[in-house]
């Protein structure tokens, strides 16, 4: 009977004392593959050394894939300002509202696209807003119950069309459409008012501002509504009763009381759109006519810092050239993330006002 | 039936006291779906008195309370039946225009549910959808309905701060507050202390004595102590149905029925 | 009588907002209804079998987008490779050992904000990391750069349905002596499954249609090319340079790669979901 003596205290490490440290130390002097050829005594300790190897090992490497996510926003900044550093260098501040943007002369200023981006932006924001807030009402408020799901979902499915076929719809179908029957319509009736009617002059070439500040406000409804509606469904029962037992209407109910209740979140919902808008690249890139030239009027072709990067980083045939798009991207980079970082912070606030 | 006999004397016992009710229900019974929670109640609440409503929970008094400002309607699947009079006026009936109604109706709900706006508005809020006053009538308004809320000394040097810095006791003293100053004829108390420590509690008990001298209250409570000390009619239900109403001493000295009895002495419930 | 006149204003002001909220879901819906519509309707005119046995032709004739296609699975699948083992991993992360540390709490900050950052970006990022780095555009940098996009979304669904799990299971498992790691293998991950993999199909429906983190990385290539050091076709770009060519034949490829992939993008995405749905009962 050579037989282990199998019901043997277990080990000869303390089981539980100041294990840690001794733990390690095995761990460190037998590899996991000695210690299972070790015969029965310490097959015990062995076992335990390998399970918490290899939860350090799992711990590490999932500790590692998190700090991935870290390191690569870092990473992404810092290369782009890397790539963007010489045209910041030569143009200095100026290049934010240098207007010019001329590849023979080599002469690069941001202020077209950087306005384009902006008023392209603001334009969506005016149609998605309103929009969306309607949405969040009628999917709490108004709609029967039985229809907000597919409603919802179908309202949700305008996030999932890619942008690019938004770009390609808005060429082929909706900037024909525009340049036919809405701004001809827009010229003949509004360019003539004092001051907005410049707004609203020029060809009707369908191609412009307005064209993709619509196309644009359609595509970041689904982002802002969705948020509206969620937090709008986060306010407790009790305070919708409690005033509509004042006698108030549902609408009074939703501008009184819900609206009040959720407001810092809905701004950061607006936020949350207001940088995809300006981040969103393919759908303007279509529609926006990629010109260099500042103008007053919405009908009239522009660029914005996306589709400038888009149009032209393939062509870029020196060095400042492709510095200055990158350099373009780095300032789009650090306006969405402090646009986003706003959206992010309003909506945990509501969160944490939830959870109190 | 016995049932029926029962609650119809008892019925009359009440309205032979002089006192004119205010609200009358009749043969009102109410449904979630399919399911019947409220079985033939008649009930009177009588002109500014207190009347108490008692009983287990899941009996339909809470039900009740939430067919006298149609809150029901706000749900589907809930509906109500029989006659709630008012004024000559059955408020059951589709014509009725709700806002009218709650604003004649108040209740004040188990947990504050003060609005994320100032003090000021908080009260300003309910009145607004109702009249429009001028800044010096809308303060007047306020500072009154704090004042019979017993809270105008607490918060009259803090109106344009959040009401939701409040204590508890004052958030509910505020919704009692808010609800008066829209000046309803009944006000409804849906447990409006479950949720409060004793000497909030207390503060309220007397507030509702104060009050009673303008509005008819329906108040229903958990606490039967509470009952016996503010109502002057009580109302016991169970399982959805009125079983006893008399004025208050009658019911928790003498009760005329078995169940009555047995809930006020702790027997069930 | 001044009551009634103002509460008739009121129920008018009542009936006309929620109006106007029903009109703007309609607007809304007419948007979708037009976009897909005109989206189907061009797309079908231009599927035929020579979009699958073809490859991308030259300016001006016929031909097909077997090579786009064939790139655009090779890119997805090779991101997918990179990107969820990674997103996964971090997702245990948060939901296991970092909890509510600020580190992780930092994470999920960062996380979100990449998920809603442009993509553009990632690809300008991807273009320094690794195309400049090499030298030439190439199939691994489209793939890179869609692994990027697709992390965040892996992330943070492995985050919240991780941290759905019972406690009591992980309990179960740690008491009959397994290690943390084991437990998360063979129980938590099981146990995550469907909501781990929705978080993928969301994460391929998203990369699937994405077109600006391509441009600048994988390029397009008018051949068939399975190799991943060289530029490699792939359906976004394809779409992009044909729709801005004027030439009718291209453009009808690429109205049918509008189609292709915009159907396999929302069948994704709608699967996802109604797994997800599935899940919760």
């Amino acid at each position: 009977m050579p037989g282990p003596p199998a019901r043997l205290p277990p080990d000869h490490l303390p089981p539980d004392h100041p294990a840690d440290l001794t733990r390690k130390a095995v761990r460190a002097m037998s590899p996991p593959a000695t210690a299972t050829a070790m015969t029965a005594p310490t097959a015990q300790p062995a076992r335990r050394a390998r399970g918490a190897a290899g939860d350090a090992l799992f711990r590490a490497a999932a500790l590692f894939a998190a700090l991935f996510v870290l390191i690569s926003l870092s990473a992404a900044a810092l290369s782009m300002l890397y790539g963007g550093l010489p045209a910041l260098m030569k143009f200095g501040l100026g290049f934010l509202y240098h207007v010019a943007w001329n590849p023979v002369r080599q002469d690069f200023g941001a202020a077209v696209p950087i306005y384009g981006t902006l008023l392209s932006s603001a334009l969506a924001m005016l149609i998605a807003v309103p929009v969306s807030f309607g949405i969040a009402i009628f999917l709490t408020e108004v709609s029967p119950r039985r229809l907000r799901g597919p409603i919802a979902a179908a309202i949700e499915l305008l996030a999932g069309i890619p942008s690019i076929i938004y770009g390609m719809w808005g060429l082929f179908v909706f900037v024909p459409y525009m340049s036919d029957h809405i701004e001809p319509w827009l010229t003949d009736h509004l360019g003539d008012l004092p001051l907005l009617g410049a707004l609203f002059q020029g060809p009707p070439l369908g191609i412009g501002m307005l064209t993709a500040g619509i196309i644009l406000g359609v595509m970041i409804i689904p982002f802002i509504s969705s948020v509206m509606r969620d937090v709008f469904a986060l306010v407790p029962p009790s305070l919708r009763e409690a005033a509509f037992a004042l006698g108030a209407t549902r609408w009074e109910v939703v501008s009184g009381v819900v609206l009040p209740y959720t407001r810092t979140a809905v701004v950061g919902g607006i936020f949350l759109g207001l940088g995809r808008a300006l981040g969103e690249t393919m759908a303007v890139t279509f529609v926006l006519g990629n010109a260099h030239e500042l103008s007053a009027s919405l009908l009239m072709p522009g660029n914005s810092i996306a589709a400038a990067i888009a149009n032209e980083f393939t062509e870029a045939d020196s060095d400042i050239y492709l510095s200055s798009l990158i350099a373009l991207g780095f300032l789009l980079f650090v306006v969405t993330f402090i646009v986003l970082a706003a959206a992010k912070i309003m909506l945990l606030r509501l969160a944490r006002n939830e959870g109190n | 039936m016995m049932l029926g006999i029962a609650t119809e004397t008892a019925t009359a016992a009440t309205l032979t006291d002089a006192v004119p009710a205010r609200i009358s229900m009749r043969d009102l019974e109410f449904f979630y779906g399919a399911n019947r929670a409220l079985k033939g109640i008649n009930l009177d609440l009588p002109e500014r008195q207190i009347t108490g409503m008692i009983g287990p929970s899941g009996c339909g008094k809470s039900t009740l309370l939430r067919v006298l400002n149609r809150m029901y309607d706000l749900y589907p699947g809930q509906r109500a039946t029989g006659q709630v009079w008012m004024d000559g006026v059955n408020i059951l009936d589709d014509g009725i225009e709700l806002n009218y109604l709650r604003s004649r109706v108040g209740m004040v709900f188990q947990k504050p549910t003060p609005f994320a706006m100032s003090i000021y508005n908080n009260i300003a809020f309910g009145v607004r959808l109702h009249e429009s006053l001028g800044k010096a009538a809308m303060d007047e308004r306020v500072e009154w309905s704090l004042t019979r809320a017993a809270l105008w000394d607490e918060a009259k040097d803090r109106l344009n701060s959040s009401a939701l810095g409040l204590s508890g006791g004052q958030q509910q003293r505020l919704c009692i507050a808010r609800t008066i100053a829209v000046r309803p004829e009944v006000i409804l108390f849906d447990e409006p202390t479950s949720a409060l420590d004793p000497i909030s509690t207390l503060k309220i008990e007397e507030l509702l004595d104060e009050l009673k001298k303008d509005f008819t209250i329906a108040i229903v409570t958990h606490n039967m102590q509470q009952a016996a000390r503010c109502a002057d009619q009580v109302a016991f239900f169970y399982l959805g149905e009125l079983v006893e109403v008399g004025a208050a001493a009658q019911i928790f000295t003498a009760p005329t029925q078995k169940r009555t009895q047995e809930y006020i002495t702790g027997r069930f419930g | 009588m001044a009551r009634t006149l103002r509460s008739r204003r009121r129920q008018f002001t009542n009936i006309a907002a929620l109006g106007a909220s029903t009109l703007a879901t309609v607007f809304g819906l007419f948007w979708l209804v037009w976009i897909l519509l005109t989206t189907v309707i061009n797309g079908y005119q231009a599927l035929n079998l020579k979009l699958i046995t073809q490859m991308t032709p030259p300016p001006g004739s016929d031909g097909g987008l077997l090579n786009a296609i064939a790139g655009s699975g090779i890119m997805i699948a090779v991101a997918v490779l990179l990107g969820a083992p990674i997103g996964i991993m971090a997702g245990t992360h948060l939901a296991e050992f970092g909890k509510k540390n600020a580190l992780a709490e930092l994470i999920r900050f960062v996380n979100d904000i990449l998920l809603s950052a442009p993509s553009i970006v990632i690809g300008l990022f991807v273009y320094e990391l690794v195309v400049r780095q090499s030298g030439h555009f190439s199939g691994w940098a489209g793939a890179v750069s869609l692994g990027f996009i697709l992390l965040p979304v892996v992330v943070r669904t492995t985050d919240e349905t991780m941290r759905l799990v019972p406690t009591q299971l992980r309990e179960a498992a740690l008491a009959l002596g397994a290690p943390k790691w084991k437990m998360t293998l063979s129980v938590l991950y099981p146990a995550a499954r469907t909501g781990i993999l929705t978080g993928l199909l969301l994460g391929v429906a998203r990369i699937s249609g994405e077109t600006a983190p391509l441009l600048f990385t994988a390029l397009n290539n008018q051949y068939w090319s399975a190799d991943l050091a060289e530029p490699m076709a792939n359906i976004p770009v394809v779409i992009f340079q044909f729709a801005l060519a004027p030439y009718d034949a291209w453009h009808a490829l690429a109205w049918a790669g509008a189609l292709l992939m915009t159907m396999f993008v929302l069948i994704v995405s709608v699967g996802a979901r109604f797994l997800l749905r599935e899940r919760n009962g």
